[in-house]
């Protein structure tokens, strides 16, 4: 939906009108600026993925991201003290986010397969258009940037299958 | 498409309920007929999930980097300060 670009305006402009009422509230609610950037970046995650598969029906953000950030406060206040990170309460954490071999799996890929995995996730995170995917990786057009998808996926699965084992041979 | 990758969408679009009905019945038929397959089915998945963790974690990080602009740049001073005053106590 949104392109790298635009993106970063999009987070800038939420940010600059949002924030100053999170951080006013968490600080109402004795909580530290820390606090509020916790709570305040944890709820843009969250409105940003329910707008990219337009999953929003709100159309006031500032309300909305003010709504998730109270909701995630009162979630971190319950669980003060406690060593659970607040990223596993997102709603599509995943738990398998939290083992060990996925995590090497992903790091490899994050420097081996970087092209592959920002081509992807333009696709299934940020839901971005074929033809705007083509343009901005530099494909001649929509479907070339459909093959080059595939044989990413191709490519990736084949790592992740790899990678998969190995790691958890040396795990177990 | 060269046919490894042909297959490769087929499993795309199960995985994402893209398939038609009845290419969505036929591939759940291969795919009891074919323990690879349903490997393949797995893998994939794992993989659609790693993405989304990939761009998750980029997400993150450009919050973040959205973040230290606003508190470091000096053009945004009066936001800063607006900010800063609600935790003065």
């Amino acid at each position: 939906m949104v392109k790298t670009v635009n993106r970063e305006q999009l987070l800038m402009e939420l940010y600059k009108s949002a924030f100053p009422t999170v951080a006013k509230y968490v600080a109402k609610m004795g909580g530290t600026l820390d606090d509020a950037k916790d709570v305040f970046q944890d709820a843009l995650v969250i409105y940003y993925e329910k707008a990219v598969i337009g999953n929003l029906v709100a159309d006031d953000s500032k309300a909305y991201l003010l709504g998730i950030a109270k909701h995630m406060w009162f979630k971190k206040f319950k669980e003060q003290g406690n060593t659970i990170p607040l990223d596993d309460s997102l709603e599509q954490a995943d738990e398998a986010e939290q083992h060990i071999a996925n995590n090497k799996v992903l790091q490899f890929l994050a420097t081996a397969g970087k092209r592959c995995m920002e081509l992807l996730s333009a696709f299934y995170y940020h839901k971005l258009p074929m033809k705007d995917a083509a343009e901005q990786f530099g494909y001649a057009g929509e479907r070339s940037v459909t093959v080059q998808k595939y044989k990413c996926l191709e490519k990736v699965r084949d790592t992740v299958k790899e990678k998969s084992l190995t790691y958890a041979d040396f795990i177990e | 498409m060269r046919t490894s990758l042909n297959n490769i969408k087929e499993t795309d679009d199960h995985v994402l309920g893209l398939a038609a009905p009845q290419d969505d019945l036929l591939f759940e038929a291969r795919m009891i007929l074919n323990p690879e397959l349903r490997l393949d089915v797995a893998w994939h998945r794992q993989t659609l999930n790693l993405v989304q963790q990939y761009g998750r974690k980029q997400l993150r990080a450009e919050i973040q980097a959205v973040h230290n602009q606003l508190f470091t740049q000096p053009q945004h001073q009066s936001f800063r300060q607006n900010i800063l005053r609600f935790f003065k106590r």
